[in-house]
Formats: structure tokens, sequence, C-alpha cells
């Protein structure tokens, strides 16, 4: 089915572990909860958050009562201290609603990763902490593999050339081997955006002497910090991808053309079914991932990385595929701002140039695969090459 | 969510690898070289007789099965995925040979009575002999369209008389018992099918032809004939229908087709953990092979393998997905179908790749990714083609009408 099974009753493990889709119920209550609200607050103010490019204040303070604004903050700091399945079920369900309205929501957004993960306790008060009572305050983590933005003597210089928020308060900035995060100055050009517009949009400038607070130089840490970002997008993805595939199933259930439903000729039928896939094929991989940097806990194992990229991946293509279909079910009035699903296409296509882009997860996932020691998908280890 | 193993699961997929590595993917290999399938009194099947292989999933219990222990939660349908694929991953022809009630298991579990169990599974339970079963529904002129099946029953005293013709029954000529799928009567379409029991030696069957195959050739698809042929009416899975029947509705009618879609939900998922299987072992020969022919620095090369371990895995958590719901007995009919439709196109897409990263060797004919890419075909039209699936899945996602 497209919406992610909820309340399940879980085998137990009396027998062992064998494979079991069930989410906790801790996670199945938050599950619901979310979808209430996503439902209830965001979707029938999705063009008015687009419009005013942020989201209402109102909803914003309801968000943070279901506890949403700090999910992953540690408990001692006053968050919810939940992992990445908690994260993947969480954000699918906000962008399941509104995908820039769930960023606009997530103050700290993956930034949260790099200065929990590589600044621990300490770097989250002097940085995260003071946002979150700042009201309209954003942290943006910005991925610059290539990179575009050059630090000397801890003055960063450059231009990113775009970030999806209107004001910024703390960049973090994500290369290959190194992180650091800076307070600005920044000089940030509005601009319209493709996708994701209730989130803000500019262009970020660092130009007058913006100074490096902290910095963290390794691969490790860079590469848990990536993993994790890529899971948080690969998550808001799944959650596009699903609104787009149900609302056109909805939809085609309802048209009639040529006598029938237009769901009922099979060419279109055959499509919503793929749509319907492509979305729980997408999901299964985020959960994958999710659990393996879960059981992993702070180590990041090789293959929860490749896992993450891989999501990533699977997701952004899933959606890419699943959100220009959806306002292809619909046809002209798809095409139309009256319905959302032209907003779900540009977001998906916006979503997967986050986290350093599609092409950069393949070739992450893909250098693991060509040095693999052991064949990759054996169900047991210790196999040998046939 | 756990998506881990335990020792128990982990023993029993070293024992399938073991057997897989030593015997089934040389003796694979060398039946399609031969283009035959292995004959039933290979030592093969002896010996894997000998080490617990070909036995039924039924413990003698109503409802029982031998891979839960008492109190446990019921793992079968996990169990049955993941071992479908660790042997499709050496040879899928020679696991389909194996010894064993195969596919008439299911509809013997789903409709048979508690005597017909007993009749026909118990041989089954520590075999003394190799012994198959199979299982026949497909014929010559009904493929995909199951309710259009031809094969006549007639009622005549204590017995039904079958006539028809039945095509790619997998072991069917080695059976002790086929389950045939015969229609009371063509009007009702799948209401007026039965599932019927027929025995090894009943007078009438016969005619075996095996298929020649594009690829699994290990194991023989087989077209057969019922002349006239006499079933008793204890034979007839669920219990024989009433005299008014076959006349007109009763409770009984469309236990034949609904048996058949029962077994079909119950197999799906494992057909598609084989077509898993089978897409695993061509990216390990297309890694194995790109690197020994350096081309793993080319990130166009790289990046396609990326997409197949991905789709791949994918496809093996769709399976595992349906497995689990089967059983904790939750409806899984879209899961299933999901499954069996995503992973025969992705398994086909890595045999492919395979032979592309080969070049001309591919051509040859002669290397494993050649046969694989063969065989992993009829793992889209085996027990419902992929366009059947996605029809299984739209009746329930959107409604779409079955006529």
């Amino acid at each position: 089915m497209t919406a992610p099974p909820g309340a399940g009753v879980g085998s137990g493990d009396a027998g062992g572990a064998v494979p079991d889709f069930a989410l906790p119920p801790e996670l199945v209550l938050l599950q619901e909860s979310v979808r209430a609200f996503a439902r209830d607050r965001l979707r029938p103010r999705d063009r008015a958050h687009e419009t005013a490019r942020a989201v209402a204040p109102e909803i914003a303070a309801l968000h943070r009562e279901l506890g949403l604004g700090a999910l992953e903050l540690p408990e001692a700091l006053g968050g919810a201290g939940l992992g990445a399945l908690a994260r993947a079920v969480v954000a699918e369900e906000l962008a399941a609603a509104d995908a820039g309205a769930a960023f606009a929501l997530d103050p700290l957004g993956p930034a949260l990763y790099a200065l929990h993960e590589l600044g621990g306790e300490d770097a989250l008060r002097r940085h995260a902490l003071p946002l979150l009572v700042r009201p309209g305050a954003r942290a943006v983590l910005a991925v610059d593999a290539a990179p575009r933005l050059r630090t000397e003597h801890d003055v960063v210089r450059g231009v990113l050339p775009y970030v999806p928020a209107d004001r910024v308060d703390l960049l973090v900035v994500l290369e290959r081997e190194r992180v650091y995060v800076t307070a600005g100055p920044f000089a940030s050009t509005p601009l319209r955006g493709a996708g994701l517009r209730a989130a803000g949009a500019s262009e970020l400038a660092l130009a007058d002497g913006a100074r490096v607070l902290d910095e963290w130089v390794g691969t490790p840490g860079a590469r848990r910090v990536l993993a994790r970002t890529r899971l948080y997008h690969a998550a808001t993805l799944v959650g596009v991808a699903r609104a787009s595939s149900e609302y056109a199933r909805a939809y085609a259930l309802e048209r009639v053309a040529f006598g029938r439903p237009i769901a009922h000729h099979q060419a279109m039928a055959f499509l919503l079914v793929d749509m319907a896939m492509a979305v729980d094929a997408a999901r299964l991989l985020l959960w994958q991932a999710a659990a393996a940097l879960d059981a992993g806990d702070a180590v990041l194992t090789d293959e929860a990385d490749a896992l993450c990229a891989g999501a990533f991946v699977e997701a952004a293509e899933a959606a890419l595929f699943v959100t220009p279909n959806g306002v292809q079910v619909l046809g002209g009035h798809g095409f139309v701002q009256d319905h959302p699903v032209e907003k779900w296409m540009r977001e998906a296509r916006a979503l997967s140039l986050l986290a350093g882009g599609v092409d950069l997860a393949r070739e992450d996932a893909g250098r693991r695969l060509a040095q693999a020691s052991e064949p990759p998908l054996a169900l047991v280890r210790g196999g040998a090459w046939s | 969510m756990e998506l881990t193993l335990d020792a128990e699961l982990e023993a029993r997929l070293r024992e399938v690898r073991a057997l897989g590595e030593s015997r089934m993917r040389p003796l694979g290999l060398e039946a399609d070289r031969a283009g035959g399938p292995l004959p039933p009194e290979h030592p093969l099947f002896a010996e894997l007789v000998a080490r617990g292989f070909g036995r039924t999933r039924w413990s003698g219990e109503i409802g029982g099965d031998t891979a839960t222990a008492p109190g446990a939660p019921r793992r079968t349908a996990r169990l049955a995925v993941l071992l479908a694929e660790e042997m499709a991953y050496w040879d899928r022809g020679v696991a389909v040979a194996f010894p064993g009630p195969g596919l008439g298991e299911a509809p013997v579990l789903a409709i048979g009575t508690p005597e017909q169990r007993e009749r026909f599974l118990a041989p089954f339970r520590a075999p003394d002999r190799p012994r198959w079963g199979a299982f026949a529904m497909t014929e010559p002129g009904a493929g995909s369209d199951v309710a259009a099946i031809r094969t006549r029953a007639r009622r005549d005293g204590d017995a039904f008389v079958l006539t028809g013709a039945k095509s790619f029954a997998a072991n069917a000529s080695r059976a002790d018992w086929i389950v045939v799928f015969a229609t009371l009567d063509p009007a009702k379409g799948r209401d007026g099918q039965r599932a019927f029991v027929v025995e090894r030696g009943t007078p009438g069957l016969g005619n075996f032809h095996v298929e020649h195959k594009m690829g699994l050739k290990a194991y023989e698809s087989t077209s057969f004939t019922l002349e006239e042929c006499r079933v008793p009416a204890a034979n007839v899975l669920g219990g024989a229908p009433d005299a008014s029947a076959a006349a007109g509705p009763s409770s009984r009618t469309g236990d034949g087709f609904r048996g058949a879609m029962q077994s079909f939900n119950a197999t799906r998922p494992a057909i598609a953990a084989m077509a898993v299987g089978i897409g695993r072992a061509a990216l390990d020969a297309a890694l194995a092979f790109a690197r020994e022919a350096s081309l793993l620095r080319d990130t166009r090369v790289r990046d396609r393998l990326e997409r197949m371990e991905r789709r791949l895995r994918a496809a093996r958590l769709l399976c595992w997905r349906a497995a689990w719901m089967a059983d904790e007995a939750r409806a899984n009919q879209v899961e299933a179908s999901m499954a069996k439709a995503f992973a025969p196109a992705v398994a086909l897409e890595a045999t492919s790749l395979g032979m592309e990263l080969l070049g001309e060797i591919g051509a040859r004919g002669d290397h494993l990714l050649e046969k694989l890419h063969r065989d992993v075909k009829a793992m889209d039209i085996v027990e419902g083609t992929g366009q059947i699936q996605r029809l299984v899945i739209a009746r329930q996602l959107l409604r779409f009408p079955r006529d």
C-alpha cells in the first residue's frame, strides 16, 4: 500500500531475529500525530505558505507543542533524543503535506547532525540552543564538495547559489574531509526558488569577514554527517513522492473519461501501480538505512554509509519518476496550480539537488561497491566470490 | 524494524550455500550444456533426501508448519523467501528440480481436507526416496487468463472424469501426484473450477512431453494430457461438491480457483526472491569480471553496478515485507504482487548489465552470466506475469474492474 504501514503487531523476538517491518509502538504514535498535523494544518495552507515563504506562526507553535522541533536533539538538552528511523518517519509525513514547510519548521535541519556528531553537547549548547529560542532563526547545512566556499585564516569567502532559507543565522559547511561552522555575516539575496518556497530561498554570499567558529577535520566525521543528511532528504523525497502518488490515485478514481474512471483504463492503472510501487521500494531502502544508522549508534559503518547514499538515490529516482507522472495523470489540471501535483514535481527536482546531489551519492555508493571485499548482498557473511 | 537474521536462519542459509557451491551451481551448468533436465534417478536427489530436503512443511497438525517452534512467532514465509533466494543464487533450475511436494503443496494445505493432507503430504514427511508433487493450471490456450481453462471434469458416480491438456507443469512426469485444475462448467469461469489430485499411473494421464526451454533446463517443464481420466471423488481438494453443486451455486463453488489464488499469494514472494537470487548471482559475477578486467575505474560502470545492487536490495525488502505480512496473517496480496512485479525486471537488468560488461565474451554463450540472462526471464512469467501482478494490485488499490 502507498501509505507506510503504521500500527502492526511485531513478531517479537521469541524466535530470534527475523525480518520484521513493524515500527516500534512509540513511532507508530508519533507517525499518527505527525500525519494528522500535516494533513490538517500544513496541507490546507500549502499555497499560502508558498506565497508567504514562511509557515504561519500559529502552525509553527503547534509543531513545537508536538515536540517535533527538537526530535533528534539529545534529551539532556531538552530534545526528544530520537534516532534516524524517527526522523525518517516524521520527515516523510511532513513532506507528504509540504516539504518546504517541513524545512521551515525544523530550524536546525541537518545542521544538527554536524554539531551533534562532531561537536557534541558543547557545540549544540553554543550554536543550536540559541537558535531554537530565536523565532524565525534558521541553520543551514550546505554540502560543498566542489568546494565553492574558501577559507583563509579562518575567514570564509564565496557564494552559495541557493540555500532553502530566506534568513540564515548559522551555516554549517560540509566538505569531503572537513566540516566547519560560521555565523556570518551573510548577505542573502532572495530568490524565487524552484520549489520548497515555504522554506524561503536565497543566494548566500559570505564576503564581509565571516569567521570559522568551529572546524572538524577528517573524513569519517564528514561522512557521518553526510550520511545522516542524505537520509533526512531521502525521507523528504519519499514523502513528496507518496503525496503525488496518492493524490494522482484519488484523482484517477474520480475523473471520468471514455465512460469510466481514468484509473480503470489499463495504461493508467499500470502507471499508478508503478508509482505506488516506486514509493514503497524507496521507503523500504530508507527504513533499512535508518535502522542501520540507529543500530550503529555513534559509529558509522561503511555499510550504513552506503545504505544512506543508496536510500537517497532511490528516493530521488522514485520521486523524479512519480511526481512528473502525478502531473501527467491530472493532465491539464495537473499543469495549473489549482492542484498540488505541479508543486510536488518542482519540489522533487529541487530536493534531489540537496545533500551534494544524487550523482555524488551514486559515486560514494559505487566506490564502496567497487571496493567490496565480499559479495555485497550475501545473506550470510563469509562467502567467497562465486 | 528488524532486518537481521538470527543464528538459526544463518545456519540454514550456510547449509544451502555449501550445497549450492558444491552441487547446485555445477549441476545447473552441466544440465544447461546437456540441454535437458536432471533425471529422477540422478544421485543428487537421493543425497538431498538423505540430507533432509524434499520434505513437506506440513507438520501433521492442523494448520501446523515445521518451521515454527512451539510458542514462537510464525516465520514460515520468511524462511521460505530466504531459502528461495539462496537456492536460486546457486541455480534456480536445480532448485525447482529438488524433490518435494512442490507447488502442489500450497493448494493441498490451503483447501485440502485433513484426510487429504494426510494422504498426499504424509509421504513427504520423511520420504523413503525422492518424491515429487506437481501443480498444473496452465494450458496451451490459457496462461494468464486462468479463468479460461478448458480441462473439463464430469461427474460419473463416485468419480470425476477429466479431459484436457496441461502445460508447463514442473516435475509432472516424475510426480507421485499432480494437482490439476479443471472446470465443472466453463460457463461459470473461475467459480466452476475445482482442484483434483491426479495420482501417478491413473489411466488416461499421459503423453508427457518435456518442453525445450530457453533456460532453467535442469528441471522438467512438462505438458501432458488427460483423456477420460477417472479421478476418485476423494481426490477433489476440499471434498467433492454434491450433485447439485455442478448444476447450481453452492457454498463450495469457487474453491478450486480460490485455492489456486491462495497458492499464488503464498508463492509469489518466493518466486520474487528467486529472481533476487539470480540477480545477485549476476551482480557478483559482473563485479568479479569488472574487477578482473579493471573496469571498476570507470564511473559509468560503477554507477550501473551501484544501481543493480540498490534495486536488488529493494526487491529483496519487498519480498521480505510480503513474507513478514504472511507470517503475521495479514492480507498481503498487494505486497506479494509488488515483490513479484518488481524483482524479475530488476534481476533481468542485472544479468543484462553483466552481459554488457563481458562484451563479446558474453556472446560466446559459455559464461555463467549468459546462462543467468536466459534463466531469469522466466521469473517475470511464471505464477503471474508482471502484467498480471499489476492487475492484481490495481484491483486492490484502484478497484480495477475484473471485466
